[in-house]
């Protein structure tokens, strides 16, 4: 700032304040001046050399209680202080001092881009990386009771998670003679495989489009899936392929998976995603987001059973298809079931495994098929 | 000099309110990444109230340092819980055939790192803390504090809580025997029998509320109600009581360097406080809830009378969910910060104006300490949650 002077100079600048000369913790009564040829603020006390901080240096501590105190500090010295009381004193310094309100430099910025991209880093690798190749590690040494108790604790989360309300979750759909259909579909897509734990094949009371497995055995198809289908061989294909995912364990996988990945999430988060992580593992297994391999590898299990137990794939095929043109390229349930991005047309590749003599016959009978329709009420 | 030192506060409750009001807001409107900007300026502000002898205590921590401490903390936790978390998860369903073991045991493997947080934030906070220039300090011994605090705890456990006071006087010992003021060592004297008293006092008005609560039955209404009233007045003045008391005995028996204190805080004055905040805070946010009812109300364009569960669903969808957004948030912003300005402040205000230092001769002659550059500041803790005070 411009200092516009009179006369013989600018009025003389002598009050008094309290220094703090940050080595010992004295206190020690200075008086203060300006010296306007190093453009200094000086501080002195008797009988030691007086102190010199430049003007455009002198910072005020910021958010302090008492507010008309004035604790000044100076760039360079980290531990000394001046406090003025006076408030004639702090008026002249105010008008003098404009860099007053300035903050500090903030310095270490390149450390602390460097540790922001390690953080990242560390994260994405994590769980992108580690927890994934471990899960899948792990899951296949998992003796089948603990994936049976996995599959059980997960299925009554994901109940709990797709209820209107808090208090129930979604109802089973039971009755006895649509449970025999299905189970009897089960038989016939299974017949002759050596699976590690029975199936138990499950119906949600949900107008979702959708099925999915857990750990241990456990395949659920909603309401809205069977509601959706045109004949029995349709669900017969999505059964299928979801013991496919039961077969190689990826359920199992990715349960594993979810329980790495929140508790990194959460950690970043903060306490507040606690309820979150509940609904986002729920979430996880529903949506069923297996690698384009696992996608690949339960659709080539689904074409091969269907086969083998004398169902036509073209019902899976059309079921895809349907999907497709409902739901879309990119949707969860069209990367699960029909066409995950990578894999091009996955409709043709079933077409593709139709025998030209066969003597398919549909895996139900349409009495039974309509014990299936009706298990909901 | 004068052979003692008052201790002046100098802190408003407006000040503050508006203070934690702007930087919580601030906080959320960036997700959280203010919350280091918000945590440094409200502990400068606490700190800049306390005036030991006229001169204020300074709080000298940055902002981007705790963001800097969180980052690196992230690192080190992610692995440690992704691991850590997948692979019990796997044991327990493999071994025990259930989840609960695996949560019970990941919890339980955390705990040693709480400990250890909680020490090296305290380092951080006193390695950024100074009066007269001098800067106070903790030496390193986080891992020692973390098996001590677990061994504590256990005992704590195995005796039904009849040892807790035997661990807030070791674990605040073992803090205190190491931290600095400068050159001079502080020292916690003193027994940890001084604080069974009112730590018994306080478990004694606790079952008196189990008690009246459970004589609910067996008498008329009236008198039930203001039984129980009363047992929770009482327990609050158990509490209050415990608190004043244990700081009282615990400060009184701090010395460094000839330096010590005398301390004098009221119970029924800190009681006043809690109760004074509690029910100022309650009605503040009861008025809140009933402004937005209002305003709901309002925008259904319905009688008061004739509002049922089924006209709140009749919003349309953006109203309800930016008025369920703003009082959430609103709800807690407003709770926060006057928690700060109706309890914490005053706490601090009461606790700082019944302290005197005695023997100040000696503090002259303390002189400074190295600074601790501390890279993770209080990372850990922040990465853990813990500390949410300020």
């Amino acid at each position: 700032m411009t200092t516009i002077r009179v006369g013989t100079g600018p009025e003389p600048f002598a009050f008094a304040g309290r220094w703090l000369d940050g080595h010992s913790a004295a206190v020690t009564e200075t008086s203060l001046g300006f010296d306007e040829q190093r453009q200094t603020l000086v501080i002195s006390v008797a009988g030691r050399p007086p102190v010199h901080w430049a003007i455009d240096d002198i910072r005020t501590l910021r958010d302090q209680a008492q507010r008309d105190v004035m604790i000044l500090s100076v760039n360079g010295d980290p531990v000394a202080r001046l406090i003025v009381e006076d408030p004639a004193a702090q008026d002249i310094l105010r008008s003098r001092c404009d860099r007053l309100n300035r903050g500090p430099a903030p310095g270490g910025l390149r450390r602390l881009w460097f540790w922001a991209g390690a953080a990242l880093a560390s994260v994405a690798a994590i769980i992108l990386v580690l927890v994934p190749v471990m899960a899948n590690q792990l899951a296949a040494f998992l003796p089948p009771e603990g994936e049976a108790a996995l599959g059980k604790a997960t299925l009554g989360q994901i109940r709990q998670a797709l209820a209107d309300t808090e208090s129930a979750p979604v109802a089973f759909c039971d009755s006895a003679a649509g449970s025999k259909a299905l189970f009897t579909m089960a038989v016939r897509l299974t017949d002759g495989l050596d699976l590690p734990y029975d199936l138990s094949i499950h119906v949600l009371n949900h107008d979702m489009v959708n099925a999915f497995a857990l750990p241990g055995g456990h395949v659920v198809l909603f309401r809205g899936l069977i509601d959706n289908a045109d004949g029995p061989d349709e669900v017969a294909g999505v059964l299928a392929h979801e013991i496919g995912h039961v077969v190689s364990r990826d359920p199992t996988a990715a349960a594993l998976r979810t329980a790495g990945s929140f508790g990194v999430l959460s950690l970043l988060l903060g306490d507040f995603a606690g309820g979150l992580v509940v609904l986002f593992l729920a979430n996880q297994l529903i949506q069923a987001d297996y690698s384009r391999a696992a996608e690949a590898a339960a659709d080539q299990f689904a074409i091969d059973r269907l086969l083998a137990a004398n169902v036509s794939p073209e019902a899976l095929a059309r079921f895809m298809d349907k999907l497709k043109a409902e739901f879309g390229d990119d949707s969860a349930i069209g990367r699960h079931f029909a066409s995950h991005p990578q894999l091009g047309d996955r409709a043709e590749t079933a077409r593709g495994a139709i025998p030209v003599l066969n003597d398919f016959r549909p895996i139900l009978t349409p009495a039974q098929w309509r014990t299936v329709r009706r298990m909901c009420g | 000099m004068s052979d003692t030192l008052p201790v002046e506060f100098a802190g408003r409750r407006g000040h503050l309110f508006w203070l934690a009001l702007k930087t919580s807001f601030l906080t959320l409107i960036t997700l959280g990444l203010y919350r280091f900007w918000m945590k440094t300026r409200l502990r400068r502000y606490y700190w800049s109230s306390v005036r030991p002898g006229g001169v204020p205590l300074e709080y000298t921590g940055r902002p981007l340092e705790k963001l800097l401490g969180f980052l690196v903390a992230v690192c080190i936790m992610a692995f440690y819980i992704g691991i850590v978390n997948l692979i019990l998860m796997f044991l327990s369903f493999a071994v025990m055939g259930g989840n609960v073991a695996g949560y019970l045991i990941s919890f339980v493997g955390v705990i040693p790192v709480i400990f250890y947080a909680q020490y090296r934030a305290r380092r951080y906070v006193l390695a950024r803390t100074r009066w007269r220039g001098i800067r106070f300090g903790l030496e390193p011994g986080a891992w020692g504090f973390a098996w001590r605090s677990a061994v504590h705890w256990v005992l704590t456990i195995l005796t039904l809580g009849l040892l807790w006071p035997r661990m807030r006087f070791w674990l605040e010992k073992y803090m205190t025997d190491r931290t600095y003021f400068g050159t001079a060592r502080l020292e916690q004297g003193g027994r940890w029998t001084m604080l069974f008293g009112p730590a018994l006092y306080l478990a004694v008005t606790g079952a008196a509320v189990v008690a009246a609560s459970s004589l609910l039955a067996a008498m008329p209404a009236v008198w039930s109600a203001a039984l129980t009233w009363l047992a929770y007045l009482w327990l609050l003045y158990g509490f209050a009581r415990f608190r004043a008391l244990s700081w009282q005995r615990m400060t009184m028996h701090k010395t460094a360097a000839g330096v010590g204190f005398e301390s004098n805080p009221r119970i029924w004055r800190v009681a006043r406080i809690y109760l004074f905040g509690w029910l100022s805070i309650g009605v503040v946010l009861a008025v809140i809830g009933l402004l937005l009812g209002m305003v709901a109300v309002a925008a259904l364009g319905a009688d008061w009378d004739q509002l049922t569960l089924q006209d709140a669903t009749q919003l349309p969808t953006w109203l309800a969910w930016a008025m369920g957004v703003v009082l959430y948030f609103s709800f807690f912003l407003t709770f926060g910060a006057l928690r700060h300005a109706l309890i914490s402040l005053p706490l601090w205000r009461h606790y700082a104006e019944t302290l005197t230092v005695t023997g100040p001769a000696a503090i002259d002659g303390i002189a400074q300490r190295d600074r601790d550059e501390f890279a993770e500041a209080e990372g850990f803790a922040e990465a853990l949650d813990l500390g949410a005070a300020i």
